[in-house]
């Protein structure tokens, strides 16, 4: 009998160690971003997230997942919230309610991720590039614009797998806010979008 | 024999010292003016590819600041008020840069807001080089320990830029250079004689940071 118990508390012992030492991570963003500090323009924008983009979960290789639907949902929300007076959001194009505006449908096309035992650095990276779908509200294409994230973890010690890929992801999702606010305006296409838009007065719709 | 021990403890020791420069360059002799409402913000730059200024060493200068009664705003706390306009792509490197920011209302009004006057930026990184020496541990039943000897070489070299907020310029620069060696003798158990290198240059960087918001005469 005490064989057995001997022999169980060893058999657990060793899984706690192989799962331990197991390298996959399934990581859920669930950290919140700040609001931005930004003066939007008098315009309004439609905002598509599908299923699909509320739901996403990145595969950036075999081991690893991240959740990071909800977070990039927030992330853009709060973010074309300082670039738009107006922002509506639906789950697909044509629930759309304003008359004016741009819709913008974003998508991800890459998550990839780099870990120490792959580059020798002490950090984490991820990289998410985004494609915004640009289009007006009567359904004319503006752009596609390719939208490049990174972040990376100041470095790995004493981070675990998945805390570091957790920290560096968001690191790349406010990255990804920063470029939004930073670049938006001077995409050509939505520039000159924006141009040929009568100036409206504060607070009109 | 036992006259010897202190000798020796007090070479071990000297030995793990570091040796630390400040080169400090300042707009004016004054001290620069800090309401109590007002706040300092101590930064890392984080946009270099091959290392990041760690946050250890920027919560070490706030600390030594913090203790003489200057109000410091913790860092995150300050790139999340003032989100996005802090972040590694977007924080402003030159004053030219600062100065283009603040021409927005709505950023300038959210500093206000905050109370924030000062901006220290901290650049730079603790690295070891120079490693030699080896040592070898092992086990057996009723007996273990480590023998040999390592010895590495640290050091750390930082830049503070301290810009003002109110008049969009800047107040100074300190540079802090620590080197040290550090030692690991193996005598059954490793014994560490670890040079101070990063905290070194933390209490240095945070003195020397102080007496800028102290006149320089008081301070002699």
């Amino acid at each position: 009998m005490q064989t057995k118990t001997i022999k169980l508390i060893a058999s657990v012992f060793v899984l706690i160690a192989l799962v331990g030492c197991s390298s996959s991570a399934q990581v859920q963003i669930t950290a919140g971003f700040p609001a931005v500090i930004s003066q939007p323009k008098n315009s309004s924008a439609t905002l598509v997230f599908s299923d699909e983009f509320r739901q996403f979960v990145a595969k950036p290789n075999k081991d690893t997942t991240i959740d990071m639907g909800s977070a990039q949902v927030a992330l853009l929300t709060n973010a074309f919230k300082g670039l738009f007076s107006t922002v509506e959001i639906v789950s697909a194009a044509d629930q759309a309610s304003l008359k004016q505006g741009l819709v913008i449908t974003p998508s991800v096309q890459e998550v990839q991720l780099s870990t120490p035992s792959d580059t020798y650095l002490n950090v984490y990276e991820v990289w998410i590039k985004y494609s915004l779908d640009i289009k007006t509200a009567e359904g004319e294409q503006i752009d596609t614009w390719f939208m490049p994230a990174y972040g990376k973890t100041p470095d790995s010690f004493m981070l675990s797998r998945t805390s570091a890929i957790d920290e560096a992801t968001v690191i790349a999702l406010r990255d990804a806010g920063a470029k939004l606010l930073l670049d938006f305006y001077r995409i050509p296409s939505v520039n000159n979008w924006l141009r040929t838009q009568p100036v409206k007065e504060s607070g009109d719709e | 024999m036992n006259r010897f021990f202190p000798l020796v403890a007090v070479c071990f020791l000297s030995a793990c010292s570091a040796v630390t420069t400040i080169d400090e360059y300042r707009v004016n002799n004054s001290a620069m003016e800090l309401n109590s409402n007002e706040s300092v913000v101590i930064l890392g730059r984080r946009d270099a590819g091959h290392y990041d200024t760690d946050r250890e060493f920027i919560g070490c200068v706030a600390d030594k600041m913090q203790g003489a009664d200057i109000s410091i705003m913790p860092e995150q706390q300050f790139v999340d008020a003032i989100y996005p306009w802090f972040e590694p792509r977007t924080a402003p490197k030159g004053l030219a840069r600062l100065k283009r920011l603040m021409q927005d209302t709505t950023i300038k009004a959210e500093i206000d807001r905050q109370h924030i006057r000062y901006l220290v930026w901290l650049d730079g990184s603790t690295e070891s080089h120079g490693q030699s020496g080896s040592m070898s541990c092992g086990a057996a039943p009723g007996i273990a320990g480590c023998f040999g000897f390592a010895q590495w070489d640290k050091s750390s070299t930082y830049e503070a830029i301290i810009w003002d907020l109110r008049n969009l310029s800047e107040k100074g620069r300190l540079q802090v250079d620590s080197q040290g060696t550090s030692y690991l003798i193996g005598i059954v158990a490793p014994i560490p004689l670890l040079s101070p290198v990063k905290d070194d240059a933390c209490k240095s960087l945070g003195d020397q940071l102080l007496q800028f918001f102290s006149n320089p005469d008081s301070t002699g």
